[in-house]
This record gives structure tokens, C-alpha cells and sequence, in this order.
């Protein structure tokens, strides 16, 4: 099956039996290999990207349900080779550890930071609920988008 | 494992509402029920979960036919008409979150979305998948359960209204027929602001199937209950709506209840199991807690 959809802003196109995973897409033909496979089941989100916006994991979405459907991915959030704000605090903060989850956390908190500009700790915690980190250091990834949310707001980055 | 098995399924995308219950039929009279495709949550997982296809003499087995209702608009969108409220079937719980309608009026469904997985699967998930593969541990029916919702279901017959009572059978059985599409769901509005109660028990907050979850929608009037709808989770083969419980406590006023026999109808409602999640103990437990907490958000002293 042909589907046409939107990766980061590009239009591509894929031809790929429909229920093939939209993780496979993007690992596979597309060459988009930022975003990690883990569980493979829903669980762990390591495969999240942005399907218009939010966050979904994409091990569970057939990319026979892709057609005319934005989606983001980690390649997506540096613009012209400069890292986005969420990216660089990852880096300073020391929320990026063994790297495995990070593309994941990035997507989460970038799609939660879209929608509140100032969240609280509670509301990072809730957004990247679905995020498990291997190493288990949390406080670091969510001191990470809180200094994220400042900078943004400071207009410290323009978001991607 | 049979991932490599999802490559061999056909899917298909349809227009409207028609010609998929055409479909329906079509592969029902064929004995080869279509697989309707929305979040993929459950359905994609098992997947994955089951024993490769069998391949037969001269070849694999038919893959089982696909329709993607993720986006059929027949199938989508909330509405509020009077003091009714329609979900569409494809709607997910990330909409309902975010939906004004749902909040002003159906809380608990708001509150209850925000315990279905974490935000990648609410985002996914759908109200009609939950209602379709039927599982006891279903946080989105036990909710429905307790608004006494009824499910609209449409078939090349025509349409049909299935009560929450009706539609779970057994395990992961639904009363609906292998022709016919779940549509929406439609729920009675309690008054506004009327009292509600969500409690979902599980080993964590975020992507924790529930060991028991208790949805209430209740109205009280001048200390008795003039509504009383349960809807509990885990806690049975099907969703348990207790009915005892709810016999109980609109018999007499809430404040004239006992702890003692709140409890003997509880147990008389459910038969947990010992599973990989929790003890039928431990599930007897919470449920005497989470239902005498209900009341007593309600006014009785229990």
C-alpha cells in the first residue's frame, strides 16, 4: 500500500503492507533511525513520535493508517543545525543518561510543552508517565523540560 | 511472536458507515468476521502476543480482513443534546480530555481517560475498542457502566440499542453480532454537578491495568439515592455492574446503611481471581474500600 504522509515536515511516501508498523516506516525506508525501538508493546514508549501532534507510540500504528497524517520525530526537532530548547537542557541538565529513551522524552515533552508553556512538575511527571527510563533517573529529564519551558518562554529557541 | 504475520493482512478503508456494515456482512455470511482497526492498543499487541498464523495445505491461512475506522467520521466526534450525551465509537480518550461538553458534564469519563495508559495510549485508544474486546479490566466500560450507558450499534439490519447490562456475556464476549459496527454510546446525563467517583487501583498511576477500579454516578435527593449507577473493574469475568449494591443503597436512606451489609452485598456482586495483577483477597478488599468510600462521598457512614 502507498501512503503519503508529512515526516518532519516533508512530504514522503511509503510502500509497505498496510499494517506494517508506522515504527518500521520510519526505521526502514524512511531511514529515521532516532526513534528506538523497545518493548514493542505499548508499554515503554521509546517509539514515541508525534502523529499530528501528539504523542502516540509508534509500534502500534499501522502505517496503512498514515495517509495525509503528520508526524514528528527526534530528526525533527533541530532546526538548521541547531538544537531545539528541549535538546540543548536534555544536554546540560543531564536528562539525555544511556540515551535509549531520550528521543521518546523529547517527543512526550515537546508535544506537552506545545500545549503549556509553564507546566508544573506534576504535569511533566503526568506527560512523560508513559516514558520509562532504563536508568529510572527521572528527576534529571524533568528538571530537564522545566528548564526547557524557561527558555522557551524567555525566547531562549524558537520551537521547531 | 508473529509480528512478521501483520504483513500479510489486508486493509481496507471505507467511506462511511454504508458500505462498512456492507463489509460486515458480506464476511459474516462468509464466517470471516472483519477485524475493525482503531487505536490498535489492544488489537496490535495481541498480535504480536499469539502464535504465528497456520499455515495450511497449499499455503497460509487467510489473514483476517482489516477496516481502519480510525478516522471515519461516522464513527467520530461528542455531542450534547439536551441531557444526552453521544460519544462516537472512534472517539478517543485524549478527545474526550480535552472535550468542554465532557467536562462540564460527564466528569467521571474526563477523570477516568486520564487513567487509560499514559498520553501515547490515550491518544490511540478508543471508547468503541474498549466496548468491543470487552475486558473486565476495561477502565472506559466501567465507566460507561455506571452512567447505565446504552451502546448504538448498526448493521445492513439497522440499528440497534444494546443497555450496558446486555452487552458484556462472558470473558471478552459482547452480545453484539459479527455483523454489526459499534457506533457510539449515549448517555442519560445525571444532573449537573451531580456526584461521581473514579478510583483505579493498580501497581502504578500511568500504564497499569487496574487490580480494581470503581466508575459512580450517583443523584441524591434529600438524603436517599435517587440514582445510583457502579460500574467495577477486575473484579469479575465481566464488568461488574453490582446490583446488589445498587439495589441496597436506593432501598432505604444512605444514612441508615451499614458497613456490614454494604459489604455482604458487594460480595455477593463480584468473584475475583488470583491472577498475575492482584490476589482475589486482596481484589475483595479494595472492593469493599473503594465502594464504602463512594457512600461516604455520598453521605452515608459506612
Amino acid at each position: 500500500m502507498k501512503v503519503s504522509l508529512v515526516v518532519n515536515g516533508s512530504p514522503r511516501e511509503v510502500d509497505l503492507p498496510p499494517l506494517s508498523r508506522l515504527l518500521d516506516a520510519l526505521r526502514g525506508p524512511l531511514g529515521l533511525t532516532g526513534t528506538k525501538e523497545g518493548c514493542a508493546e505499548g508499554e515503554c514508549g521509546a517509539c514515541t513520535v508525534l502523529l499530528d501532534g501528539d504523542p502516540v507510540n509508534a509500534c502500534l500504528v499501522a502505517i496503512g493508517q498514515c495517509e495525509g497524517r503528520r508526524v514528528t520525530t527526534v530528526e525533527g526537532l533541530a532546526c538548521a543545525g541547531h538544537l531545539s530548547p528541549l535538546q540543548r537542557c536534555f544536554v546540560e541538565e543531564g536528562g539525555a543518561q544511556c540515551g535509549i529513551c531520550t528521543p521518546g522524552m523529547l517527543l512526550s515533552a515537546e508535544a506537552l510543552l506545545a500545549r503549556s508553556p509553564d507546566p508544573s512538575e506534576l504535569e511533566v511527571r503526568e506527560a512523560l508517565a508513559g516514558n520509562l527510563c532504563r536508568c529510572t533517573g527521572y528527576q534529571r529529564i524533568v528538571e530537564s523540560v522545566r528548564a526547557a519551558a524557561a527558555l522557551r518562554r524567555g525566547g531562549g529557541g524558537a520551537a521547531p | 511472536m508473529s509480528l512478521a504475520d501483520l504483513r500479510l493482512f489486508e486493509m481496507r478503508h471505507v467511506a462511511g458507515l454504508g458500505p462498512l456494515c456492507e463489509i460486515m456482512a458480506e464476511r459474516a455470511a462468509l464466517g470471516a468476521p472483519v477485524t475493525l482497526l482503531a487505536g490498535g492498543t489492544d488489537w496490535v499487541v495481541e498480535q504480536e502476543l499469539r502464535p504465528p498464523l497456520e499455515v495450511a495445505a497449499g499455503g497460509p491461512a487467510a489473514p483476517p480482513l482489516v477496516v481502519d475506522v480510525s478516522r471515519l467520521s461516522d464513527l467520530r466526534g461528542i455531542s450534547l443534546s439536551g441531557d444526552t450525551l453521544r460519544v462516537g465509537a472512534a472517539t478517543t480518550y485524549l478527545e474526550m480530555l480535552r472535550s468542554d461538553a465532557i467536562a462540564a458534564r460527564a466528569p467521571l469519563l474526563a477523570r477516568m481517560s486520564r487513567d487509560v495508559g499514559a498520553v501515547q495510549i490515550q491518544a490511540r485508544g478508543t471508547l468503541g475498542g474498549n466496548l468491543a474486546t470487552a475486558s473486565p479490566a476495561a477502565d472506559g466500560v466501567a465507566a460507561l457502566a455506571a452512567y447505565d450507558a446504552t451502546v448504538v450499534v448498526q448493521s445492513v439490519r439497522g440499528e440497534r440499542r444494546i443497555p450496558m447490562s446486555a452487552l458484556q456475556t462472558g470473558y471478552k464476549r459482547t452480545s453484539r453480532a459479527p455483523d454489526e459496527v459499534i457506533v457510539a454510546v449515549e448517555i442519560a446525563l445525571p444532573a449537573p454537578g451531580s456526584p461521581w467517583y473514579w478510583r483505579k487501583i493498580g501497581a502504578r498511576r500511568a500504564q497499569a491495568i487496574s487490580k480494581v477500579a470503581l466508575a459512580g454516578v450517583a443523584e441524591v435527593r434529600s438524603g436517599r439515592a435517587a440514582r445510583l449507577g457502579l460500574g467495577m473493574a477486575s473484579v469479575a469475568p465481566t464488568t461488574a455492574l453490582l446490583p446488589s449494591v445498587r439495589a441496597l443503597c436506593v432501598s432505604r436512606p444512605l444514612a441508615e446503611l451499614t458497613g456490614a451489609e454494604v459489604d455482604a452485598a458487594v460480595a455477593q456482586d463480584i468473584s475475583p481471581i488470583d491472577d498475575v495483577r492482584s490476589t482475589r483477597g486482596y481484589r475483595e478488599h479494595c472492593a469493599r474500600g473503594v465502594v464504602r468510600e463512594l457512600l461516604r462521598q455520598l453521605g452515608a457512614q459506612v
